[in-house]
């Protein structure tokens, strides 16, 4: 080994403290990156080799009810590859001894096996057979949620008779990597299954006789989806066609995608942090440490080195760091990354999710870590190598000190002469002091923004089912019902309170933009929902024209005042233009709603009832529960209080699993920063605080110049980190942001209060560690060597 | 100038019988660094006569520094004893040591060791602020002669007047004791002997005892005895029946 590379090994070797706690930071960027991106990549390979192998449709279609030879009118339809057509019933199911409204999506499958297209995969069993109509086939994450087995038997209530299916077979399918029932905010596994039984039995049960409902199809490379979708809306117009749609609507393709842009924002964001006060670090720390070897620096010159050995030298001293960042990094990366992907894989329908990272990631990530060292390392690698030997071998000037505005304000303050050290210090090294503050600020942002995704949810939680939803019982029905049927549920013992809603699927039409949705009602003076508005304030529905949310009438381009076109999805094709009254800042989905009589005349029937919201007497929900079950007109019930207890338990488990790694992951910034500053500033200022000593003070009142220093910038960057904090979490809570929901931003006062705190410690921990040093001081062995 | 025998208990300083200030038995202090051994100072016996002027002479490395930091409170002996008046130094904590040099004791170094961010004025506040009877800093300043430049930082003096203001540090808490380690090492001639005069100042209207370690054979002229040291002990004393003023010594 050369020379100069033995010296580079010996001074990693000595700085090891300050160059583990950079690359520490600088791993943590490297690990978020490999984490995020791997499990980005692993989840779009993952899907796409589903989507191929099960061959998940490109558009689908839901109608009221179609005869069967309209598939091969669709499959003959131009650029269309397959055509599928299948029954989809939703249906209740019952436990014998339990009480819970459980519900099922049954999808009809080919007994003889001729389906082409959303192939389910069996992980056990067999699908269900010719001449056996209770034979079922249950989804993995139900089955599991319920304890199903094969041979075991579930009642489901199917189109208002009860059946008893006997379960042949445990399977998921690429239709149904998420599901979640309409309206709902939150996915339950246990509380909402998907089934798939033979087409014969389901036509049987649900009167569809050769008629199916819903449509799936696969395009042929090259094909406009827009003109496909049309087509297939015009064929299935007289069969009560809901509106065509593609991949990018459909709900279990939606979610997932939803999550790949959350992974995607994460890449963005967090990673650019660590680098970016890795490279702060890296300038800091070399920079000091090309000046303290100055004279080592012209003696190596005038040995005959060239500039850009030297420079190449303390180039390699970044470099080492990067090294060892990429692997520590990258190992923490696929630790982390396997936990993740094992969540997704509790939550996400996949048939296989492993956890691969292609060679490319941790080779970007290296590069990332290698370019922030080397940036870092610019400024005082080129000061090494514009080091002429004379100049160098020459002491260098003393710092200069002047009487500027801190010195004034010392003055103003009446500080000590200790408190004079320590402002004029930092005023000395503004660039250090400017990177010390930023750091910590960095860490205490870092922290807030990822926190208050926390109050985020909570404060969802709080408008979604405390103030937009007050019911106990939401009861969906077959069809459309007139008002006699909530005289009906009103009727049942312990029913309080009854109110109709109802919701159209619409194609709303503003200039060049088009959207699908739903436009929902429900009586003017309904006392169990209400339209929350983002500050809080109650919306009431407008006797005239529409009420849309923020994100559908942006995406229409639509303001106040505006009229929209709004076409009716399914059974009668109506068309008419509506005035824009009002907008409301929403969460949930894009949404527009109208008054009872508006939406009547857009529907054009007289069947206001779609789904009735009931107030319950707590004590009667047993036997109100049965009495639901067992009313023929009754699809579906969901249950307030299990969906706010689901929504709880997903905020709690988030707050213990990723609480830890917000924490640990700011405090390493918080450390990495306080660290080296506190080294930098021992190092620099050992000869003046062994004079202090010398002159009487003890270590603990010598402590304080180098304490009150670190103090004084952690308490600067305190206003500087709830303001970078407020930016970062606006930025992250805009990037998670998707047609499906938007996320609230409602930080509570109290957690800027947990990111400073956890900030301070790490700052304060750190610092005292290094003031230890401060009690070993050897005054005499400090004060023979010249400053 | 006469030789003296090493043990004696008390010294004429100026034909007056004076108090000890330090005294010390056997005092040794042995550097361990790895596998080697260096004996800094075997086994010394030495007293310290308050109030007067006290020169070590001696080559590089023969434990004039060392005996300098372990009386005045800055290093510890490995064995042997050593008290100032009737304290005994070797007991004393590291906190009460502090405070020992706190109370008594003054330094000046070589290299003046100044604090850089801190002006003339605030460099001598820093003792003031902790000592229990001290001067004031402007007026150690003006002792040393550098009343105008109360309010310069260290950068923006000379070499002579950054020593005369660690010397009016030193000497801003009215120390009993007085330890200079090369004071004049880094000044030319003249300013050497303004410093040496500043020195003598505070000996003569505080009554400090002044203890200087020099390579100047010169500055001996204005000691009332002279340590001379060799191999980590105190080869002979010199006493000197008349010191001259700094002015007078020959560079």
């Amino acid at each position: 080994m050369t020379a100069l590379n033995l010296k580079l090994m010996r001074d990693l070797w000595h700085m090891r403290g300050q160059a583990l706690a950079i690359a520490v930071v600088l791993a943590a960027a490297t690990a978020t990156f490999v984490l995020s991106l791997g499990v980005h990549q692993s989840l779009i390979a993952t899907r796409d080799a589903y989507y191929a192998q099960n061959h998940f449709g490109d558009i689908f279609a839901d109608m009221t009810r179609a005869p069967r030879s309209i598939i091969a009118r669709v499959s003959q339809l131009p650029g269309v590859q397959r055509a599928q057509g299948s029954i989809r019933q939703y249906a209740t199911i019952e436990f014998p001894g339990r009480v819970v409204p459980v519900r099922a999506l049954i999808n009809s499958v080919d007994e003889q096996g001729r389906d082409r297209l959303d192939l389910v995969t069996l992980r056990k069993g067999h699908m269900p057979q010719p001449g056996k109509p209770d034979q079922a086939v249950v989804d993995e994450v139900f089955a599991t949620a319920n304890n199903l087995d094969i041979n075991g038997e579930v009642d489901a209530i199917i189109y208002g008779s009860k059946q008893r299916l006997r379960i042949v077979g445990i399977g998921l399918a690429p239709n149904y990597i998420w599901a979640i029932p309409p309206g709902d905010l939150t996915a339950d596994e246990s509380r909402f299954g998907i089934f798939w039984m033979g087409t014969k039995a389901l036509e049987g049960m649900t009167d569809r006789t050769s008629a199916i409902n819903a449509l799936s199809l696969t395009l042929e490379r090259g094909t406009s989806e827009a003109n496909v979708i049309r087509a297939v809306d015009r064929l299935l117009e007289p069969y009560g066609g809901a509106g065509a749609y593609g991949r990018k609507d459909h709900v279990s393709h939606a979610f997932l995608q939803n999550e790949l842009n959350q992974l995607k924002a994460l890449t963005g964001v967090i990673p650019p942090v660590f680098l970016l006060v890795s490279a702060f670090l890296v300038y800091v720390v070399l920079t000091r440490m090309i000046g303290t070897e100055r004279t080592q620096i012209g003696l190596i010159k005038a040995f005959g080195y060239s500039d850009w050995a030297i420079g190449w030298h303390y180039l390699g001293f970044a470099l080492a760091i990067a090294c060892v960042a990429s692997v520590l990094g990258s190992v923490a990366g696929i630790w982390l990354g396997r936990g993740i992907t094992a969540i997704y894989a509790e939550s996400f329908r996949f048939p296989f999710l492993s956890f691969r990272i292609a060679l490319p990631v941790f080779l970007a990530a290296a590069g990332l870590s290698f370019a922030a060292a080397g940036l870092g390392a610019l400024g005082g690698v080129l000061n090494a190598v514009r080091l002429t030997p004379a100049v160098a071998m020459s002491p260098p000037p003393p710092p200069v000190y002047r009487a500027g505005w801190t010195e004034r304000l010392g003055t103003v303050g009446g500080f000590s002469p200790i408190g004079h050290m320590i402002v004029r210090h930092i005023a000395r090294w503004p660039a250090r002091s400017a990177v010390t503050v930023m750091g910590i600020a960095l860490s205490t942002g870092l922290l807030f923004s990822m926190m208050q995704f926390l109050d985020a949810s909570t404060s969802m939680l709080d408008t979604f089912f405390f103030r937009a939803q007050r019911q106990d019982l939401s009861v969906s029905f077959t069809d459309p019902r007139n008002a006699d049927v909530l005289d009906e549920l009103a009727r049942i013992p312990g029913v309080v309170l009854v109110e109709p809603a109802r919701g159209i699927p619409v194609e709303i039409i503003h200039g060049n933009q088009r959207t699908r949705t739903a436009i929902e009602s429900g009586p003017e003076d309904a006392q169990l929902t209400a339209r929350i508005d983002a500050d809080g304030s109650l919306v009431s529905q407008p006797a005239a024209g529409l009420l849309l949310s923020r994100h559908l009438a942006d995406k229409l381009r639509a303001r106040a005042g505006d009229r929209v076109q709004v076409d009716l999805l399914g059974g009668r094709r109506t068309s008419g233009l509506y005035p824009v009254a009002s907008i409301v800042e929403e969460y949930v989905g894009e949404r527009a709603y109208a008054s009872e009589a508006t939406l009547l005349r857009i529907a054009g029937d007289a069947a206001p009832v779609g789904v009735a919201q009931l107030r319950i007497d707590p004590a009667m929900r047993d036997p109100i529960i049965r009495e639901l079950g067992a009313m023929p007109l009754v699809l579906g019930v969901s249950e307030r209080a299990a969906a706010m207890l689901k929504f709880q338990d997903i905020i709690d488990r988030n707050i213990s699993t990723m609480l830890f790694y917000y924490i640990a992951f700011a405090s390493a910034i918080a450390i990495g920063v306080v660290y080296n500053s506190a080294r930098i500033l021992f190092s620099e200022r050992a000869h003046e605080l062994a004079t202090l000593r010398v002159l009487g003070y003890q270590s603990s009142e010598v402590g304080l110049v180098l304490l009150g220093e670190i103090a004084l910038l952690t308490i600067a960057s305190v206003p500087l980190g709830c303001l970078v904090g407020y930016g970062l979490a606006q930025l992250m809570t805009a990037m998670f942001s998707s047609d499906l929901f938007r996320l609230p931003f409602a930080p509570q006062r109290s957690t800027y209060g947990w990111a400073i705190v956890v900030v301070l410690l790490a700052a304060i921990g750190t610092a005292a560690v290094v003031s230890r040093r401060v009690f070993r001081l050897d005054m005499v062995r400090v004060l023979k060597a010249r400053d | 100038m006469r030789e003296a025998r090493t043990d004696n208990d008390h010294s004429r300083s100026g034909g007056v019988i004076s108090a000890v200030a330090f005294r010390g038995t056997g005092l040794t202090k042995i550097y361990r660094t790895g596998d080697t051994q260096v004996h800094a100072l075997r086994g010394v016996d030495f007293t310290v006569v308050a109030g007067e002027i006290l020169v070590l002479l001696g080559p590089s490395g023969s434990g004039k520094s060392t005996f300098l930091n372990i009386i005045g409170g800055l290093d510890r002996p490995s064995s042997g004893s050593l008290t100032y008046e009737d304290l005994e130094l070797t007991d004393l904590s590291e906190h009460d040591l502090t405070r020992f040099r706190r109370a008594h004791i003054g330094f000046i170094f070589q290299f003046y060791n100044l604090i850089p961010s801190l002006t003339a004025e605030e460099n001598v506040q820093l003792v003031t602020d902790i000592a229990t009877n001290p001067m004031s800093a402007a007026k150690a300043l003006a002792l040393v002669g550098l009343a105008d430049r109360a309010s310069h930082y260290p950068a923006q003096l000379s070499g002579g007047e950054q020593q005369r203001v660690a010397v009016a540090r030193a000497i801003a808490k009215q120390p009993s004791v007085l330890l200079c380690d090369e004071p004049t090492g880094a000044l030319d001639s003249a300013t050497g002997v303004r410093v040496l005069e500043a020195l003598e100042q505070a000996h003569r209207e505080l009554g400090t005892t002044v203890v200087i370690i020099t390579h100047n054979a010169g500055i001996a002229e204005m000691a009332h005895r002279v340590f001379h040291f060799l191999d980590g002990g105190i080869a002979r004393i010199v006493e000197n029946a008349h010191p001259i003023e700094p002015a007078e010594i020959s560079w």
